[in-house]
């Protein structure tokens, strides 16, 4: 699984594909206060990024791929 | 090439020649509906042709000429001149294109912009009817349309966007540009229904080529989650990118109407950052620091910013600055003192992020755009009041002006010109108000005056361009004011109003300019390639089979002027003649066949495809290996053999191949390798479908032809392996127990035999369990000519196709044996059964014997057995052109054909497989 959705937290491993948004942005939506954990993510799908930037200061772990990184920073994601 | 392109690439040519023929036509009469659609259908269909190949640049400016005649025909739109032109040009250049693919296989990443522009044209035709008042009523189409061509125009807000990027990354992009690295700047604007395609703009955007940085906004502010819509994109994408100008085309080709590229000067990224701390110590600092660098002494700057850094905090935005000047000063740009002068004069007003208004100071040093003393910046610069216009208003300015130019460069030859000269007029005397140029009033005043009773509009254009000059080679627009930014590809950007095009890339616009490089004067190049209808080579194929026929009378003829008339001279002349005429028949023959001849790859081209969504769809892993892809056979064999073929490669796939973990633990590669092989072999073509699969279980279809009654119990016990094997093209036979939508309706292989024994082809099929099946299919080069053999029975000739025949040999009658009903003979070893042609006929004479009493026996392969036919006499064996039967002779299954021969009688070729 790409992401592994915990009680209150989300976590993303390696590439994140298109089908995750719509489960993605549903979980944000019943767990308002979840985190995500970006630590081993490498690429997500400019649709699971939207989502991530419409819910804002979600992000618990930043993830180590440094090239990732510098993209969010641009975002307001953190 | 590959055939398909070639096809595509002739049609195209065709197509492009009556697009442009009904365009003329449609000149003649603007009102034809049926002109209208028929082209409309002629660019929808090329459109679609070019969207099978990867040519996006093609298939661009296609779509956007689709649209613009779809709105012809439902009547949004009216002909006109420019239109005609427009959609001439675009073809001109398809055209082009093709002439590029077929020189080169592939067309040149460098049209894209010209792809772009052209589609914007087309599209702009639609568009200005779209705004007319004309078309004021909203229909949905409109609607729609305008939904479509709503544009993203320039990043006017390009500081705030590359402010966005961090500083360490900006500074590192700087020092690369000033070695001479070509930088730009990217807006990635995807569509709202991107993800549906299959993009992922994040990712196109990460992969950029020459990325240094980048950003991703938002477009509009987000809406609460729950009516967040997460498939509609609406994110933009910056990049900071060090990749040549051609190399980012390239990568964006095939979204490069959401792309918008500019070519920024390295000074733009200067953008100092942090916390504003307005303390008065920078103002010394300020004014030694301009004092050193008036005196060019460098080295005492560089000590004092130096001393000023340890002071400073890191965090603070007077650093930021310090430390783009330390970069600034170690780049050893030319102009750098220019620079500094702009950073340090940005410290002493101590505002923030200066560079925007610095941008619109004169710099002498700047390459990209030449800056005269007449510009209009540096006169907004010297008149007060004018120097304060916010850059806002400067993009404004310089969009009326050139929109004013534009106005006055349009055709004179107009009733209302004179009311549009005054309105030029004031709207440019309101300008000059603004600016506090109130002293040129007078003057234009009087170029207005002159304009109007000369009945041009040149002195007022005369007058506009001295006041505000056109930048040199940037028509329409005076570039100073967005300097360090020239942009370089708009394709959304409107023509010629503010934010057009750099014409040195895309050749001007409205006016029509495009040219490329082929209008009707230009020098025709005749295609080679000739469509012919098929009918008219089969007509030729007829006469030569005729001409064959005739020239076999020729030896009859020298016969009988031996015979008869005893003319021994004419009858060699006559010969000599014949091997004259005889030779070029043939070779008249053989060209002819040649036409008709096409490759296996015609039918091959399909497999990659097909054998790929099999594959997915069951699950499975194949390898598809196609070798003698340019085997030549007859086009009616080739089109013959499509659907067996596809039968084959699916009963491979489905029956065949194995499912990867049940291959690997038959240890064998979990892929299959599926091998589709075309050879030719004297006058057949072989083609041998094999895998390398669990192979076919002569056990199991035994057992499932009994339980389906194709076999009874005693056969059932007898029968071969190999007998076993061949019982999957008996009729009705299947081996899936559930229909699925691949196999299992019983219709697969007996189908495949009887449509391969149609075009007097034979099948093979071999299968060791475990390892693979391998089935062959020998078919005719060319079902024209047909080898026969001619055989005399009851004073009558018949003739016997070749590729039936084994074996003729004379049996002494003592060797004949009756079993049961049948008479028999054994031939080295074997029983072979016999059979009496006139019996077989309903003749009820029985066959003659030689004088040796021997009788002579034809021997043919009938499904895989020999079978001997009594026979009276055999004759020689020739080549005939075989005519099918027709009317009601059709119906007479006995016989295959019938032909003519040299002596003018009729042979009748009898279709052994029927009548035995």
């Amino acid at each position: 699984m790409p992401i592994i959705y915990k009680k209150n937290k989300a976590i993303f491993n390696e590439i994140i594909g298109v089908e995750e948004a719509e489960g993605l942005l549903e979980w944000l939506h019943q767990n308002p206060r979840g985190k995500i954990d970006l630590g081993s993510c490498t690429h997500l799908h400019a649709a699971d990024l939207q989502v991530l930037m419409a819910a804002k200061n979600l992000i618990s772990v930043q993830p180590v791929d440094i090239s990732l990184a510098a993209w969010l920073v641009s975002t307001d994601i953190y | 090439m590959n055939q398909l392109l070639e096809q595509f690439l002739s049609e195209a040519r065709e197509f492009l020649q009556s697009i442009a023929e009904k365009l003329l036509l449609l000149e003649k009469e603007p009102k034809s509906t049926d002109l209208i659609m028929e082209l409309f259908r002629l660019v929808h269909t090329l459109k679609g042709n070019s969207g099978l190949f990867d040519l996006p640049e093609m298939t661009r400016v296609l779509h956007a000429s689709e649209d613009l005649m779809e709105a012809v025909r439902s009547g949004n739109v009216t002909y006109s001149v420019l239109l005609a032109d427009t959609l001439l040009d675009a073809m001109d250049f398809v055209g082009m294109l093709c002439d590029e693919l077929e020189a080169n296989g592939n067309i040149d990443a460098s049209h894209t912009s010209e792809s772009a522009n052209l589609s914007q044209m087309l599209r702009q035709l639609i568009w200005d009817v779209n705004n007319a008042p004309v078309c004021e009523e909203h229909d949905h189409e409109s609607v729609l349309l305008n939904e479509f061509y709503r544009k993203e125009v320039i990043p006017k807000d390009l500081v705030q966007q590359l402010s966005r990027v961090s500083e360490p990354i900006r500074l590192a992009a700087f020092s690369s540009a000033m070695q001479g690295e070509p930088l730009h700047w990217l807006c990635y604007t995807p569509s709202e229904d991107c993800f549906f395609m299959g993009e992922d703009p994040f990712f196109q955007a990460r992969q950029t080529p020459g990325l240094v940085g980048g950003g991703i906004t938002p477009r509009e502010p987000w809406p609460k989650l729950a009516e967040l819509d997460a498939y509609r994109c609406v994110l933009d994408f910056h990049v900071l990118s060090l990749a040549p100008l051609g190399e980012l085309n390239e990568f964006y080709r095939y979204v490069s109407d959401q792309v918008e590229i500019v070519t920024i000067l390295p000074r733009t990224l200067i953008i100092p950052q942090g916390d504003l701390d307005e303390s008065p110590v920078y103002v010394d600092f300020v004014t030694e620091a301009l004092h050193l660098l008036h005196q060019g002494d460098r080295e005492g700057l560089s000590l004092a910013v130096q001393s000023m850094q340890e002071l400073a905090n890191p965090e603070l935005w007077i650093s930021s600055a310090l430390r783009w000047i330390v970069l600034v000063m170690t780049s050893g740009q030319e102009d750098s003192d220019e620079i500094l002068k702009v950073i340090l004069n940005s410290m002493q007003s101590c505002i923030p992020p200066e560079w925007t208004a610095t941008k619109k100071e004169p710099s002498p040093a700047q390459p990209s755009a030449p800056v005269h003393d007449q510009t209009l910046c540096v006169e907004s610069q010297q008149i007060p009041g004018a120097g304060g216009l916010l850059s806002d208003a400067m993009d404004v300015l310089v969009t009326i002006v050139a929109a004013q130019r534009e106005i006055l460069a349009l055709p004179c030859d107009v009733s209302w010109l004179a009311g549009r000269i005054n309105g030029v007029a004031s709207v440019l005397s309101g300008c000059l108000g603004i600016i506090g140029r109130e002293d040129a009033l007078s003057e234009l005043r009087k170029a207005t005056e002159s304009a109007v009773s000369q009945g041009t509009a040149a002195p007022v254009l005369e007058w506009l361009n001295r006041t505000f000059p056109p930048n040199t080679g940037q028509q329409g627009m005076p570039s100073p004011t967005i300097a360090g930014v020239k942009p370089i590809l708009s394709p959304t950007g409107k023509q010629g109003v503010g934010v057009g095009a750099n014409p040195a890339r895309i050749p001007s616009s409205a006016q029509g300019e495009v040219k490329f490089g082929r209008r009707a004067e230009d020098s025709f190049l005749g295609t080679k390639i000739l469509k012919v209808d098929q009918v008219k080579i089969d007509r030729l194929m007829n006469l030569i089979g005729e001409m064959v026929v005739a020239k076999n009378a020729l030896p009859y003829v020298s016969g009988r002027a031996e015979s008869v008339y005893g003319v021994r001279e004419l009858s060699r002349e006559i010969k000599t003649q014949y091997a004259v005429i005889n030779r070029i028949a043939e070779e008249m023959q053989d060209s002819i066949m040649q036409v008709r001849m096409m490759p296996v790859s015609f039918i091959f081209q399909r497999f990659p495809r097909l054998v790929r969504d099999i594959s997915h769809r069951l699950g499975k892993e194949v390898n598809l290996v196609l070798e003698g892809e340019d085997t030549e056979a007859d086009k009616n064999i080739i089109e013959a053999l499509g659907d067996p073929l596809v039968h084959i490669v699916r009963n491979s796939l489905d029956h065949g191949i194995e499912p990867p973990d049940i291959r690997r633990s038959a240890s064998k590669p979990s892929a299959g390798t599926l091998t589709i092989c075309a050879t030719r072999e004297s006058d057949r073509v072989i083609i041998t479908i094999k895998d390398d699969g669990k192979g076919i279980n002569p056990d199991f279809i035994k057992q499932k032809a009994y339980e389906k009654g194709l076999i009874d119990e005693d056969r059932l016990n007898r029968i071969t392996d190999q007998e076993a094997i061949n019982l999957i093209f008996a009729p009705g036979f299947s081996t899936a127990d559930e229909v699925s939508d691949l196999s299992g309706r019983g219709v697969g292989m007996d189908v495949v035999k009887s449509a391969v024994e149609k075009v007097n082809g034979s099948l093979l099929l071999e299968s060791e369990k475990n390892a693979g099946t391998c089935i062959s299919l020998s078919l005719p080069l060319s079902m024209a000519v047909t080898n026969v053999m001619i055989v005399a029975s009851n004073n009558q000739i018949f003739g016997v196709p070749m590729d039936v025949v084994v074996e003729t040999v004379r049996v002494p009658r003592k060797d004949i044996r009756s079993i049961k009903n049948t008479q028999t003979t054994v031939l080295r070893g074997r029983i072979i059964p016999l059979k009496s042609l006139n019996f077989l006929m309903g003749m009820n004479t029985p066959p003659m014997a030689s004088d040796e009493d021997e009788l002579a026996v034809l021997v043919v392969q009938h499904g895989g057995e020999p079978v001997g036919v009594l026979v009276d006499d055999f004759h020689e064996t020739v080549d005939i052109i075989l005519k099918p039967m027709t009317g009601v002779l059709a119906g007479l299954a006995a016989y295959a054909g019938s032909a003519l021969l040299g002596d003018g009688s009729v042979l009748m070729v009898l279709n052994i497989k029927e009548i035995l």
